[in-house]
C-alpha cells in the first residue's frame, strides 16, 4: 500500500477501508512535529492529513471555533489574536523540543488534540481535553461518526471528545473539530520568589494558591536555569508566578503577593518570553539530552526530585505548581527507570520519554506501562473504534 | 416511554436473588419489601415510577464489587443510584434489575489543600464538599440547583453543571480522579491528584456516562480559592432580542462573567410573586449577570458591563451594593422552578443548548409552539452558554395534557438540534430524551457510542434502557463489514 495524502474524510474512509481489506496498518500524521512522541508505528503506509486544513467557522462572541484538524498553529493563533482571544490551555510548540529541521515545525491543531498537549495555564484553566467541544472523524472501522457539538454545554451521549484528546490517533482520524475559545487577558506580569530548596518552592506555591489573588501559572526553576533565563533570585530555586487580567487587577494582585512573599516582579515582554520558553521546554531542550516528562500530584514533586542521583547529570524544571516535571539527561536509561519506579510507588501520575537522543524508544517504552487490568480495558476501548489495529497501531503501547 | 421488556424468569427468581445478595452484604443492606422499596421507585423525573427487583445498599467498595460481580455472573441487570435527583430518569428502576444505592458512602476521605483537592465517597452531597472547605477559604465550583441533595458520584455520572459553568466549567472540568467498579466487579482508578491522564482519558469518558459504564466508588475533586468578592447586575429589557444581543456584547468585550442568567416575562413575574426580589415586572426579559474575583477587578468590570448593557438598550439596571442585595437578585432566579410550580399544577423542565446567537429565533419558535399546543411556557436560561430551561406548564389531571406537554418539549429539543445545538446541556439523556437521540445522532454515531459501552459492559447489564433508543448486541456491533476484497489470513486473530 502506498502513502495517502487525504484532503477529505472521504479520502480517509477510502484509505482506512483499503487498509482493512489489505490487512495493512496506517501511520496517521500531520506535519510530523510530534513524531518523536510515542513508539514507532512500523506501519505499511502513511496517511497524511495535513491538507485537511483551514478554519471553517469562528464566532468570537460565541467563544467557539470550528476548524479542520490539519490547520497549522500559526493560522489558528493569528485568527485568535485578531479577535483578542486565545486557546486557554496554551498549546506548546512541540517541534521546538526537537533538534534539526523538525524544530521549525509549528504543528497542527489536530496534533495538539491527539497528544492532549497543554501549556503553563493548564494548572488553572484546564487542558486541551477541557476545550474540545466536538468533532467528526473516521474510525478505524472506516465509519464516519461525530460526537459532542458546537455548543459549550452539552451532555448528550458519551463525551468521546475526551477520549480523542491524548489518543495519539489510535482510535479515529478527525477532520472538523470545535474548540472553546476565551478572551485573551489584557495584560500579564510575573512574580519571582527565591526559595532555599525544592520542597520550600512547592510550599510557597501552595501558600500563594491559598490566597484570593488568582495566580494563573506557577513554575519552579533551579538556580542554574534561572540564571540562564535572566531570572536568578539568588535562591537555590526560583518560583515564578504569572498573573493575568485587566491592568488594575494585575497591579493590585501582584502588589499583594509581593508584600506577602517579598518577591520581585518582571513586566509583560520579559514575562511572556519566559513563559513561552517554559511552555516549549526550551531551557532543557537546547541541550542535546533525552527528555522526560512526569505528571504527578504537586505535593509528590519533591519526592521525585529528591530521588535523583547527582551521578545521573540531570537538568530539570517544574511547571503546574510541581505537577509537571521536565527532566533532561545525556543518557537517561537510569533516570527513566528511577522516575518510573517512583511514580509506580506513588500510584499516581506517569513518566513519559518525550525525546530520545541517547536512549532509543525501542529500549525503553515512551509511555508508562499500564497495570494489567487497565491495559486490558485500553485494548477493548481501542478495539471498539479500531478492531483491526489499522490506525497508529502501537504508537502508545505495544498491542494498542 | 417504553422500557426494555422485563425478564419474567428473573422476576420469578427474586427470593433466591435476595437470598444470594444477603450473603454478599449485611442482611439489612438488602431491601425487598414493597413498602420500603417505594422510596426508590423514581428519581427527579417523577412522572416515571417503577419498583425495582430489590434494593441493595452496600457499605464498602468491596461489597459493591461483590454485588456487581455476582450480578454479572448471574446475568442480573443493575441500576446505580446516588441521591436520586436526576431530572432525566437516569436512576429509574427496572422491574427485573437490582437497584444499587450508594447513599451510605457519605464520608469525605481527605481534604488536601497542598494539591487543592478533596477525596470523597460518591454519596457525599455536592454542597457538603464546599461546606467542608469553606472555613479555609475554598469551595467546589460546580453548583447544580439540587446541590443540597445531589451526590458527587451522581454529579460524575451526569456531568452536572450549574449557573457558574460559563467561567468554571462542568463536573468534567473539576474532576481529577475517579475510582470505579466495573460490571465484572473489578475496581479501577482513572486519574488521581495529578493533572493529565497520560493514556486514554477514561475518567473523561466515565463523566457523563449516566451510569452505563461503571459505578463511581470514589471521586477526587478540584477545589478553588473562593473569589475575594462577587457582585451582580439585575438588568431589564423591553424585548428578548436586545437581551440576547447584550449577552453576546458582554462576551465580545472580553468579559467572562461568573454567571449570566436570563428569564422571560412569565418567569420574571412568577419568581417575583414568590420571592419579592424586586424584579422589574414590566420587563420582557431579565438578565442577572454576576462578576467575581479581586475587588478592584470586579468594580472595574461592573462599570464596563453596565455601559455595554445601557448601549444595548437596557430599560433598567441595578448593581448590587451588598451581599444581601446580590443574594436577593439570585433569590428570584433560584426559586424560579417552585415559583412556576405555584402558577401551574404541573410543569416539565426541558434542557437543550443552542448557539447563543440563535436565542431570538428560539424565543419566537417557542412562542409559536406554545400557541400550537395551547400550553404556556416560562423560560429561564443559562444565557452565557446557551443552555435553555423552558418550563412547560400543564395539568396532569386533564387527560392527554401530559402527552401534549411531552410533544411540545420534544419539538423544542428538535428545534435546538436544528439550530445547531444539542438535546441536553446538563440534565442528561436518561429515559427522558432517549428516543430523541436519533435526531441529533446518526445510526453510526450511536453505534460507535454503544461499542464503547461494550468495552466496559459487554452484557448490557448496567443501567439498560437509558440513553440509547435501540440496544444492539455487542457481537452484532463488533462485526466489521470488509468492503474492498477479502482479509488475508481471515483465521488469524489480529488482536
Amino acid at each position: 500500500m502506498t502513502d495517502v495524502i487525504a484532503t477529505s474524510l472521504a479520502d480517509v474512509k477510502d484509505a482506512v477501508e483499503s487498509a482493512i481489506a489489505a490487512g495493512h496498518r496506517l501511520e496517521v500524521r500531520g506535519t510530523g512535529s510530534k513524531s518523536n512522541l510515542g513508539r514507532e508505528c512500523n506501519a505499511d503506509a502513511a496517511l497524511d492529513v495535513s491538507k485537511m486544513a483551514g478554519i471553517v467557522d469562528y464566532q468570537p462572541e460565541e467563544l467557539v471555533m470550528t476548524l479542520r484538524a490539519g490547520t497549522p498553529m500559526d493560522e489558528v493563533e493569528a485568527a485568535l489574536a485578531d479577535a483578542r482571544q486565545m486557546l486557554a490551555f496554551e498549546p506548546p510548540r512541540m517541534g521546538r523540543i526537537s533538534s534539526g529541521p523538525r524544530s521549525e515545525l509549528q504543528g497542527t491543531i489536530g496534533g495538539i488534540v491527539a497528544a492532549n498537549l497543554s501549556g503553563p495555564r493548564r494548572l488553572t484553566a484546564g487542558a486541551t481535553r477541557d476545550y474540545l467541544l466536538g468533532f467528526e472523524a473516521i474510525s478505524g472501522r472506516g465509519e464516519l461518526f461525530k460526537s459532542g457539538g458546537r455548543v459549550m454545554k452539552n451532555v448528550t451521549g458519551y463525551d468521546l471528545s475526551k477520549l480523542m484528546c491524548g489518543s495519539f490517533g489510535t482510535l479515529a482520524v478527525m477532520d472538523e473539530i470545535t474548540l472553546k475559545t476565551l478572551p485573551a487577558p489584557e495584560t500579564s506580569q510575573s512574580l519571582l520568589v527565591a526559595c532555599a530548596d525544592f520542597a520550600a518552592a512547592t510550599k510557597t506555591i501552595a501558600q500563594i494558591f491559598a490566597t484570593p489573588h488568582e495566580p494563573g501559572a506557577a513554575a519552579i526553576l533551579p538556580q542554574s536555569i534561572a540564571a540562564e533565563e535572566a531570572v536568578d533570585t539568588g535562591g537555590a530555586f526560583t518560583v515564578i508566578i504569572r498573573l493575568e487580567g485587566i491592568e488594575a487587577s494585575v497591579a493590585d494582585r501582584i502588589a499583594n503577593l509581593q508584600a506577602m512573599t517579598g518577591g520581585e516582579t518582571i513586566a509583560k515582554p520579559a514575562s511572556e518570553t519566559l513563559w513561552q520558553r517554559i511552555r516549549d521546554v526550551q531551557p532543557l531542550a537546547e541541550k542535546p539530552h533525552d527528555l522526560w516528562k512526569v505528571s504527578c500530584a504537586p505535593s509528590d514533586a519533591p519526592r521525585l526530585v529528591e530521588s535523583l542521583d547527582s551521578a545521573m547529570g540531570v537538568r530539570f524544571m517544574a511547571d503546574w505548581a510541581g505537577g509537571l516535571l521536565w527532566f533532561g539527561a545525556s543518557r537517561s536509561r537510569d533516570l527513566g527507570n528511577r522516575l518510573r519506579a517512583v511514580v509506580a510507588e506513588l500510584d499516581s501520575g506517569f513518566a513519559m520519554l518525550v525525546r530520545d537522543v541517547a536512549v532509543t524508544r525501542d529500549e525503553i517504552a515512551p509511555f508508562q506501562p499500564l497495570p494489567a487490568p487497565l491495559f486490558e480495558l485500553h485494548k477493548r476501548v481501542k478495539a471498539s473504534f479500531d478492531p483491526r489495529g489499522v490506525l497508529n497501531y502501537g504508537r502508545m503501547h505495544s498491542g494498542i | 416511554m417504553l422500557m426494555p421488556e422485563p425478564d419474567q424468569q428473573v422476576i420469578d427468581r427474586r427470593d433466591d436473588i435476595c437470598h444470594a445478595l444477603r450473603k454478599l452484604v449485611p442482611a439489612a443492606c438488602v431491601v425487598d419489601s414493597t413498602e420500603s422499596m417505594r422510596a426508590f421507585d423514581a428519581d427527579g423525573l417523577s412522572a416515571y415510577r417503577q419498583l425495582p427487583l430489590a434494593v441493595v445498599l452496600p457499605e464498602t467498595v468491596d461489597q459493591i464489587a461483590a454485588v456487581m460481580k455476582w450480578c454479572h455472573q448471574n446475568e442480573i441487570k443493575l441500576v446505580p443510584r446516588g441521591a436520586g435527583t436526576s431530572l432525566s430518569g437516569g436512576a429509574l428502576p427496572l422491574a427485573d434489575a437490582v437497584l444499587l444505592g450508594l447513599g451510605k458512602f457519605n464520608r469525605i476521605h481527605e481534604i488536601d489543600y497542598g494539591n487543592r483537592c478533596v477525596v470523597a465517597q460518591p454519596g457525599v452531597t455536592n454542597l457538603a464538599i464546599t461546606h467542608a472547605v469553606q472555613a479555609d477559604g475554598f469551595y467546589y465550583a460546580p453548583d447544580p440547583s439540587s446541590q443540597i441533595a445531589c451526590s458527587v458520584g451522581g454529579n460524575v455520572a451526569e456531568n452536572s453543571g450549574g449557573v457558574h459553568c460559563l467561567k468554571y466549567g462542568l463536573t468534567t472540568n473539576n474532576l481529577l480522579g475517579v475510582e470505579i467498579v466495573t460490571m465484572e466487579g473489578e475496581i479501577l482508578r482513572f486519574g488521581g491528584k495529578h493533572l493529565d491522564a497520560g493514556d486514554y482519558d477514561l475518567m473523561g469518558i466515565m463523566t457523563g456516562s449516566e451510569g452505563l459504564l461503571g459505578v463511581v466508588s470514589e471521586v477526587t475533586l478540584r477545589i478553588l480559592q473562593k473569589p475575594a468578592t462577587a457582585r451582580a447586575l439585575l438588568v431589564g429589557f423591553d424585548d428578548t432580542d436586545s437581551a440576547g444581543t447584550a449577552v453576546g456584547d458582554v462576551i465580545a468585550a472580553g468579559i467572562i462573567p461568573a454567571g449570566m442568567e436570563m428569564m422571560d416575562g412569565l418567569a420574571i413575574n412568577a419568581a417575583e410573586d414568590f420571592a419579592n426580589a424586586g424584579y422589574p415586572r414590566e420587563a420582557a426579559a431579565l438578565l442577572i449577570i454576576e462578576l467575581d474575583g479581586p475587588e478592584v477587578e470586579v468594580d472595574a468590570l461592573i462599570e464596563r458591563v453596565e455601559a455595554i448593557l445601557r448601549t444595548a438598550g437596557a430599560s433598567s439596571v441595578r448593581v448590587s451594593q451588598s451581599e444581601e442585595e446580590r443574594n436577593l437578585f439570585w433569590a428570584g432566579r433560584k426559586s424560579a422552578f417552585p415559583a412556576v410550580g405555584r402558577i401551574s399544577p404541573d410543569y416539565l423542565c426541558m434542557d437543550g443548548t443552542i448557539p447563543r446567537r440563535r436565542l431570538p429565533d428560539m424565543m419566537r419558535r417557542m412562542a409559536s409552539l406554545s400557541q400550537q399546543y395551547g400550553l404556556r411556557v416560562a423560560n429561564v436560561f443559562h444565557a452565557g452558554d446557551g443552555n435553555l430551561h423552558p418550563l412547560i406548564l400543564f395539568d396532569a389531571n386533564i387527560p392527554g395534557e401530559l402527552e401534549r406537554a411531552e410533544d411540545f418539549g420534544a419539538d423544542i429539543l428538535k428545534s435546538c438540534v436544528e439550530m445547531g445545538g444539542v438535546l441536553t446541556g446538563e440534565h442528561g439523556v436518561g429515559v427522558e430524551k432517549r428516543d430523541l437521540m436519533t435526531i441529533q445522532f446518526t445510526e453510526d454515531d450511536l453505534k460507535q457510542q454503544q461499542r464503547l459501552k461494550c468495552a466496559f459492559d459487554p452484557g448490557h447489564l448496567l443501567n439498560p434502557g437509558k440513553v440509547f433508543p435501540h440496544l444492539h448486541r455487542c457481537a452484532e456491533l463488533g462485526r466489521l463489514h470488509v468492503h474492498k476484497g477479502k482479509m488475508p489470513h481471515p483465521d488469524l486473530p489480529r488482536f
